[in-house]
């Protein structure tokens, strides 16, 4: 983080062994557990997929990350610290079509919101902060945008702007939630250049997607979650036909080689 | 035709009733921009009858003189109550907030019930007395006014932060509960500053309308704020004219804050043949 | 007992009629409002019917005729409104009610008796009630509950699964335009007797109310009906005894009935959340472990 250009420098001691460790998590949301049991960890560098069907918990174990949703039993500790404490240091990407495409916001502005947190309250970001903004934003080829409104970008296009916002924050740890749903190939292609250009820098990637192919290509590492953890480990190790027919259930109905054809159910209908 | 545009404003009350309207345009159209960007049209509207008891026991208790503070005090407790509402999932929002504004509301007329002027006095709450407006109050809806813009300046990123994108707000590490709530404190003061000249119920105009004006005609934040201000501006210069001409020339008596409120609605109409007449560079490009 | 109460007495007893058909057609019509998220737009058709039933006034026709004209512009305002750029719904529905409101009240404004007038409409006048209003709000309670069968699984379809209903070969679009003019025809005949905010607490405190006791259509909408005629009933005999406005008391029985609901209601209630989470044992509640 030799860029950091305002705001006390990083407090913690710079290597940290473990980026992410999360040891026998239990994770409840709105009073339910969600997710039980999760034993996996995250090194500086590395990339993580989390893996599962909809409603798997993982959205839910990444808010758990964030300290936004409360861990009932075990622990997760985030760059050596609780994760409420570790935020400064944690980029969170979420999904682009949660958001309002009628919002009044440039695509420059968003990217800016990624230094908010090192300007402080009350403060307007300064020069440095709209250079290293400006250069996340090139990081995901995405320059020639700057002035146009969020909206009027395609979904893959809103997708990069969210990462080079993340990427503008200097993360240690970077959070994305299904950073691949209904993006364009030329979309993918510059968001996992810039992806990869993160982890170079040392930061730890986490992942959550249901793309197999995209987790192989992307990740070292897989996580297989559907309310219980069923597989930490290298990508090839976890990522095999029995393993996945154990996390998606009957929702896996076929499985070729290390491809597995899963099933989204389309939401039930009793007219 | 100058004497036309001028001459209203010789008597002091008129001149006041301007300076009123100008303050409350400073403070609406800066405001009604953070409603619009969270869409809180309904919250909005919510405050100005959950503000209305707080008139009444005000009045009732301390005269003329009660009715600011009795508006304070409810408008900080109904933001702590919204904020909190709105928070809990447990009912959909505009349940909570229909129930929350029927009763409240109910409560002021109650107490307004067992007035023997009745009628007159419910009116002089829910309308305000614009023509009416004293240094004191001018000097009130001063001290709001710059309270509210100074606490919004500052907060402006956040807040439009937390609008945009509440999820990665909660993730740098904001907290969003205490941004929610400023902004309700916000919006509460506003129907407070004005609850005395524009009345509580014509209030909710000037907070969703100078932005949704604004929102027509641009789509930077700034621009929109601007032209809310510039709105209200407009439009509470046109109503006290139009007003005015209409007592003295026609003899016509119209509530001089309905007739702002109309003008505003007219600016607004006009702004929405905007697109009509010119196309937006930003849409041909994209 | 003198020729005066007698009449009083028939007055009241006109009131209680009247009270119990809007009772009936607000507590049918409010489970529809709740289940779509209407209660904003309710609460703008009490505001934007206002111009409709003074200019009725002024002119000499049918107050309803007004009413209801204006009601039917609002609602096609709002639809429009609603898709112009960066105009969510209740931007849009609150402009319409700033704009219908503000001119009722200018209208208003040059008559004379500008606050008595203006009283009624805001919290109606229900001892006053004619035998043609009865006679009113007897047909639209009928219209209200024969619509509302009818069209129940369409209607029912349409808001739980849009994109469904319309692939199944419904029309979604007159289906709820259908159902936002059953919203201004029920405002346009209870305002008169109850004023436009206990309205709105008449259609969405029961229902709401309701919401929190079960989660079925049918049972919501037989409590709903229920307890939206015992809260005009109730609110009725307490304005009486206590001599305080008829339509804010029956609003505040109404928004009691909510509130009481949200403390003891079985499903989401807080009672039934703070049971449950004591019988879920130790475990389920335990306080966060976090090792730094």
């Amino acid at each position: 983080m030799a860029e950091q250009a305002s705001g006390p420098a990083t407090p913690t001691a710079l290597p940290v062994g473990v980026a992410l460790r999360i040891e026998h998590a239990t994770v409840a949301y709105d009073g339910t557990p969600a997710l039980q049991d999760v034993d996996a960890q995250v090194l500086p560098g590395e990339t993580v997929a989390l893996i599962g069907p909809n409603g798997a918990g993982k959205s839910t174990l990444i808010k758990a990350v964030l300290g936004l949703v409360p861990v009932t039993a075990g622990a997760i500790t985030v760059l050596g610290k609780p994760p409420a404490a570790a935020r400064r240091d944690v980029a969170y990407v979420p999904q682009a079509d949660t958001l309002d495409p009628e919002f009044p916001i440039s695509v420059a502005q968003v990217v800016l919101m990624g230094r908010y947190r090192r300007t402080g309250w009350l403060r307007r970001p300064g020069r440095a902060d709209r250079r290293i903004a400006a250069e996340a934003l090139a990081q995901v080829g995405l320059a020639d945008r700057a002035g146009a409104r969020f909206g009027t970008l395609s979904g893959g296009q809103r997708q990069r702007v969210l990462l080079a916002r993340a990427i503008a924050q200097q993360p240690r740890l970077l959070l994305l939630d299904e950073p691949f749903n209904g993006v364009d190939a030329l979309s993918q292609d510059a968001l996992l250049t810039a992806i990869a250009a993160l982890k170079r820098h040392g930061a730890a990637v986490v992942i959550s997607t249901h793309d197999l192919t995209l987790a192989h290509l992307a990740c070292d590492a897989a996580c297989l979650l559907n309310r219980h953890m069923y597989g930490f480990g290298p990508v090839h190790d976890v990522i095999t036909p029995a393993l996945l027919r154990a996390t998606y259930g009957s929702q896996a109905l076929e499985l070729r080689g290390d491809r597995v054809v899963v099933a989204h159910p389309v939401a039930n209908r009793h007219a | 035709m100058r004497s036309v545009l001028v001459e209203p404003f010789t008597p002091p009350f008129m001149g006041r009733a301007l300076a009123e309207l100008l303050l409350l345009a400073l403070l609406a159209g800066v405001v009604s921009t953070f409603v619009l960007i969270r869409r809180l049209g309904f919250v909005a509207d919510t405050m100005t009858h959950t503000v209305f008891p707080g008139v009444v026991v005000g009045f009732l208790a301390g005269g003329a003189g009660g009715v600011f503070p009795g508006a304070l005090v409810a408008a900080a407790v109904t933001a702590v109550l919204l904020t909190l509402l709105t928070r809990s999932r447990r009912v959909t929002d505009d349940t909570a907030l229909a129930v929350l504004l029927a009763a409240m509301f109910g409560v002021g007329v109650v107490l307004v019930s067992r007035r023997s002027s009745y009628s007159a006095d419910l009116t002089a709450f829910l309308f305000g007395r614009l023509l009416a407006v004293t240094p004191t109050q001018l000097a009130q809806t001063a001290a709001v006014t710059g309270v509210v813009l100074l606490t919004l300046g500052l907060l402006a990123k956040e807040l439009r932060l937390r609008a945009f994108d509440p999820q990665t707000a909660a993730a740098m590490g904001y907290r969003v509960w205490l941004l929610d709530l400023l902004l309700n404190l916000s919006v509460a003061l506003v129907v407070v500053a004005a609850a005395q000249s524009v009345g509580t119920i014509l209030v909710v105009a000037l907070l969703v309308v100078p932005a949704a004006t604004g929102r027509l005609l641009s789509d930077r934040l700034a621009v929109i704020a601007a032209v809310g201000v510039l709105a209200v501006a407009g439009a509470g210069y046109a109503g006290l004219v139009v007003s005015y001409h209409a007592s003295v020339t026609y003899g016509l008596r119209l509530a001089s804050g309905g007739t702002v409120v109309l003008a505003l609605v007219a600016l607004y109409l006009l702004a929405l043949l905007v697109p009509l007449v010119r196309r937006r560079p930003s849409d041909v490009v994209a | 007992m003198s020729w005066l109460d007698l009449a009083l007495n028939q007055a009241f007893n006109r009131a209680i009629v009247e009270a119990v058909f809007i009772g009936a057609a607000t507590g049918l019509l409010g489970v529809q409002v709740v289940l779509r998220r209407l209660s904003f737009f309710t609460m703008a058709m009490t505001h934007a019917t206002f111009p409709g039933v003074v200019i009725a006034a002024v002119v000499g026709v049918d107050l309803y005729l007004g009413g209801a004209t204006a009601g039917v512009l609002a609602a096609l305002a709002v639809v429009a409104l609603s898709r112009r750029r960066g105009h969510d719904p209740s931007t849009a529905t609150a402009v319409a009610l700033a704009a219908g409101f503000a001119l009722g009240v200018v209208l208003l404004s040059a008559q004379r008796g500008f606050t008595k007038d203006l009283t009624a409409y805001l919290v109606g006048s229900i001892l006053t009630v004619t035998t043609e209003d009865l006679y009113v709000a007897a047909a639209v309670t009928v219209i209200v509950a024969v619509a509302l069968r009818a069209g129940h699984k369409a209607l029912t379809y349409t808001a739980f699964d849009r994109a469904g209903a319309r692939a199944a070969g419904y029309r979604t679009t007159a289906i709820d335009l259908g159902l936002l003019l059953l919203i201004s025809a029920v405002v346009v005949t209870a305002v008169p007797a109850v004023g436009t905010i206990l309205t709105l607490a008449l259609v969405v405190a029961p229902a709401g109310a309701a919401r929190l006791w079960t989660d079925r259509i049918a049972t919501m909408t037989a409590v709903a009906v229920s307890l939206a005629v015992a809260s005009t009933i109730g609110g009725l005999l307490l304005s009486r005894s206590w001599d305080v406005a008829a339509g804010a008391a029956i609003s505040l029985v109404a928004t009691g009935c909510f509130a009481a609901s949200m403390l003891a209601g079985p499903r989401r209630g807080l009672l039934g959340r703070w049971l449950r989470r004591r019988h879920r044992g130790p475990g389920g509640g335990r306080a966060r472990i976090l090792v730094p």
